[in-house]
């Protein structure tokens, strides 16, 4: 009690400096509501925190095409294990359940709000709040949650209803309190142990002679044997250089997501035709391009694939593993 | 809304098509929460026409994922209207056409 009543005068003060901010001690500035401004930036459910702004889904059509679809896919599909955007609905209740923005989202405020935050991945807060307006009317579109002719600002975008809204609820349970027991307790000798968590780890194989196969090759035995002849057959086809060997770490984090799929108008790893071409222009300009960014009849190579913590030295490897994979 | 979402894009006199098809592709061999199996529903035929002309037809069975996704190319022009179609095991059908561009 005593040591509460003490705390009292100090709360008073801090809450008091707290509400003259620049106060007695003269440290800080009050945030002008520009600042606060530049941070509050979130967007709620009922539409609180949209800006002006206008975008069609005609518009996001052509911005979703250049800037989502090398990772979400033409159709929201997803390339490769990047999130998938549309579909899915239907499976929330099965045993793959597909989430969605149109299956499983509740909200559409989360998706203006997620776009204009952390998108496109490799340039988050690059898009206007139009193009922010148009791309989410685009993903609304993909999946059938709107029509072609839908155009979004503050008003209607507040007013799109989501499928699974309904499936969102407040979980009103009362927390349960674990109180220590003190006097009046059960006693522990009593209690009757039911079951115990036991034998889920499978240890059989570990020991000596105990005739149990290791499980990771169970149903699988011929997993081993078959990565090892692929290996063989890699390293007879194409003896790579020193700096490609390096390279092929940056390929696999940075180039691979475009260039093994050949999506975005990248031309495949060890696809000879597209590559003459570009070979034939010479390292130079092939690492120049990689380095600083292109923009080609076929599509844009973003500056190191946008991943700018890579060294141009990264980036030249990488080139060297692609090359000489593809000719 | 159709079922069928197209892009079509024209370069070098070759159109470069690519189609996701909504459906759920039921193979009739799944069973469901009641222990019955979920009748099969899958597509059959999908045919692409340009001009009045197939350009590509393909006959699906039930090895094809859900939601299939296709991508095919040929000989056409900017401005050319590509028609997609399918035709699935339950006799239903659906079609899209959008423009090359």
């Amino acid at each position: 009690m005593f040591r509460f009543l003490r705390l009292i005068p100090l709360v008073l003060v801090m809450t008091f400096s707290v509400i003259v901010s620049a106060g007695p001690l003269g440290i800080g500035s009050v945030a002008t509501p520009e600042m606060i401004a530049g941070w509050d930036i979130d967007v709620r459910p009922d539409g609180t925190g949209l800006p002006d702004g206008v975008g069609s889904v005609a518009e996001g059509e052509g911005l979703y095409e250049a800037k989502c679809a090398s990772c979400h896919g033409l159709f929201g599909e997803g390339e490769g294990r990047w999130p998938v955007l549309a579909g899915g609905e239907g499976t929330l209740d099965t045993l793959h359940p597909e989430k969605t923005v149109g299956s499983y989202w509740p909200y559409a405020s989360t998706l203006w709000d997620y776009i204009h935050r952390a998108m496109p991945y490799t340039a988050p807060q690059s898009l206007t709040d139009d193009e922010t307006y148009s791309i989410s009317a685009y993903v609304l579109y993909l999946n059938d949650i709107v029509d072609d002719e839908f155009v979004a600002n503050r008003e209607t975008f507040a007013r799109v209803k989501m499928p699974n809204e309904e499936n969102f609820y407040v979980d009103n349970r009362p927390d349960s309190k674990n109180e220590r027991c003190f006097e009046n307790c059960a006693d522990p000798k009593a209690f009757e142990i039911v079951t115990t968590i036991n034998g889920l780890t499978p240890t059989g194989h570990f020991k000596e002679d105990s005739g149990v196969a290791a499980n990771h090759y169970d149903g699988n035995p011929s997993a081993a044997s078959e990565s090892g002849i692929s290996k063989v057959k890699n390293d007879t086809k194409i003896v790579l250089s020193d700096k490609a060997n390096l390279g092929k770490g940056v390929y696999d984090m940075a180039c691979q997501a475009c260039h093994n799929p050949g999506i975005a108008g990248a031309p495949k790893t060890g696809d000879k035709a597209a590559w003459v071409s570009r070979i034939d222009q010479g390292m130079d300009v092939l690492n120049g391009h990689a380095i600083n960014g292109y923009q080609g009849a076929d599509g844009v190579m973003p500056a190191k694939g946008g991943n700018m913590s890579l060294s141009n030295d990264d980036v030249i490897n990488a080139v060297a593993f692609m090359v000489e994979l593809s000719r | 809304m159709s079922s069928i979402r197209i892009k079509a894009k024209e370069r070098n006199g070759s159109v470069d098509v690519k189609t996701l098809m909504k459906h759920k592709m039921e193979t009739g061999l799944r069973k469901g929460k009641d222990g019955k199996k979920i009748p099969e529903h899958w597509i059959t035929d999908v045919t692409a026409e340009s001009g009045g002309k197939v350009v590509f037809a393909a006959a699906f069975n039930t090895s094809i994922s859900k939601d299939p996704y296709l991508a095919f190319k040929f000989a056409g022009k900017k401005g050319d209207m590509v028609k997609i179609s399918w035709k699935d095991s339950q006799g239903k059908t659906d079609s899209a056409e959008t423009k090359v561009k």
